[in-house]
């Protein structure tokens, strides 16, 4: 077998169009899977035990079945009771239907982290509901909810691959055209491999930026006796 | 066109037939993840030197990259440098292998928990090392990662689904053939999500039952 890299140079710009349209897709999920995650999480909080019911079996639904399972529904499923919809947005509709039962239980776990008090003592001084929620209880969230998101946006940058199945033109997509020109597995999905792997990274460094702003505090590292770390450390570390 | 129901029912049989091969397919994957992911752990407890670093990338790269396209390469690539598979064998390798990075990393996770004075009783009781891991240590961590591992266990049934595009015939590719002859996807598709969703909703059960009999009391 020959290892030839070079000829992927060649097809250089399907590879950036198929990198960008998941970048693009990635974010857009984010957005929308958040704002349906947040919807979810408030109605799974509501005093309405039918409004709890419909939120918990939204999530509990969306999140044992497989993704591309949802996708297709979505695709060939909605069009048959009339709805029509271009790959593309069908796609990204399923990613963020998927991703948004994941960020409401992020969300609502965070909530409930929160002592009751909190939002307690915001209506005792006056505020309504929506400012107690907005100006004390979100700015908390917020930093609780920043390290659990990131991986789980990561997870959704990962399934965005599976888009491919439905023809959008995306970074798995276009590399399987490649490779359907080429036949040179190998270097292909290298490249694709080592793209998405970029991505993950620059997800994960611009989390740990957020994380760093919002004060979140740097978990301190448990100190701990040589003997035991032995068994229960996998990092090898300096010797003291 | 309406939504049928009873054409649903009709192609449950089929459906429910195709989910053993899903069954099976994800009970060796957790198998062999639980087994290696608890052996690469060990291996990098030793913590020898290069070994770890390499592990590290292995890592990085297990968890940044789709597992869809490890599915691919297990299909694609490993043929070209001579391991030719089955696609049911190079599926499973590839979720397999998946898994077991997520399983170490759950180990490693629940070793932090464990109290560091029982390592330094076992070693000054003289207890040869095998017996610190396999009476001391992976007893208590496998009572504590049990809802991590059950977790695991539904992503692992959900990933046999991706199987369908290297043509293993599971629930989701019996779903797609079907659908093919008759134009009734949605139907079809529902029934295949129906089944996942029963058996990833068994599995939680399951581990429920398994927490409350095993789990580390928390007295």
């Amino acid at each position: 077998m020959r290892f030839d890299p070079w000829m992927l140079l060649d097809y250089w710009e399907l590879l950036l169009q198929g990198t960008w349209l998941t970048i693009r897709i990635t974010v857009m999920a984010l957005v929308l899977g958040y704002l349906l995650g947040i919807g979810v999480a408030l109605l799974g909080m509501a005093r309405s035990r039918t409004l709890r019911a419909i939120a918990g079996t939204y999530v509990e639904v969306l999140r044992n079945i497989p993704f591309i399972i949802i996708l297709f529904l979505v695709y060939y499923g909605l069009p048959f009771s009339g709805v029509r919809m271009p790959a593309l947005f069908a796609g990204t509709l399923a990613l963020s239907l998927f991703v948004s039962a994941y960020y409401s239980e992020i969300v609502r776990a965070a909530i409930l982290a929160l002592p009751r008090g909190q939002f307690e003592s915001a209506r005792a001084i006056g505020m309504s509901p929506a400012q107690a929620m907005w100006n004390v209880v979100a700015p908390q969230v917020l930093r609780t909810i920043i390290p659990p998101s990131t991986n789980m946006t990561l997870t959704m940058m990962k399934e965005s691959a599976v888009l491919s199945s439905i023809t959008v033109p995306e970074l798995t997509y276009q590399g399987l055209v490649i490779q359907g020109n080429t036949f040179a597995p190998f270097e292909v999905f290298a490249a694709i491999t080592l793209i998405y792997w970029m991505i993950a990274i620059v997800i994960a460094e611009t989390s740990r930026r957020l994380e760093a702003r919002v004060g979140l505090a740097q978990r301190q590292s448990v100190t701990r006796n040589p003997i035991a770390d032995r068994y229960l450390s996998l990092e090898r570390r300096p010797a003291r | 066109m309406k939504f049928n129901f009873e054409y649903l029912l009709s192609v449950m049989p089929r459906l429910i037939d195709a989910s053993l091969v899903n069954i099976r397919l994800a009970l060796i994957i957790m198998a062999l993840s639980v087994l290696l992911g608890t052996g690469l752990t060990i291996l990098r407890a030793a913590k020898l030197p290069v070994v770890n670093e390499v592990i590290a990338v292995v890592i990085s790269f297990v968890r940044g990259t789709p597992l869809l396209i490890q599915i691919f390469i297990a299909y694609y690539v490993l043929p070209s440098v001579g391991l030719d598979m089955r696609p049911e064998v190079a599926g499973v390798a590839a979720i397999a292998f998946n898994s077991m990075i997520f399983v170490s990393e759950t180990l490693r996770g629940g070793l932090a928990t464990i109290d560091p004075g029982q390592i330094e009783a076992s070693t000054a009781l003289g207890l040869p090392p095998r017996a610190i891991w396999y009476k001391v240590v992976l007893p208590q961590l496998f009572r504590r990662v049990i809802p991590v591992l059950i977790n695991e266990a539904t992503i692992v049934v959900k990933g046999t689904a991706l199987l369908s595009v290297i043509t293993v015939v599971e629930v989701l590719r019996t779903a797609q053939q079907i659908s093919a002859a008759s134009y009734r996807p949605f139907e079809t598709l529902l029934g295949a999500a129906l089944i996942f969703l029963v058996m990833n909703l068994v599995i939680s059960l399951v581990g429920k039952f398994a927490e409350a009999r095993y789990a580390v009391s928390r007295a």
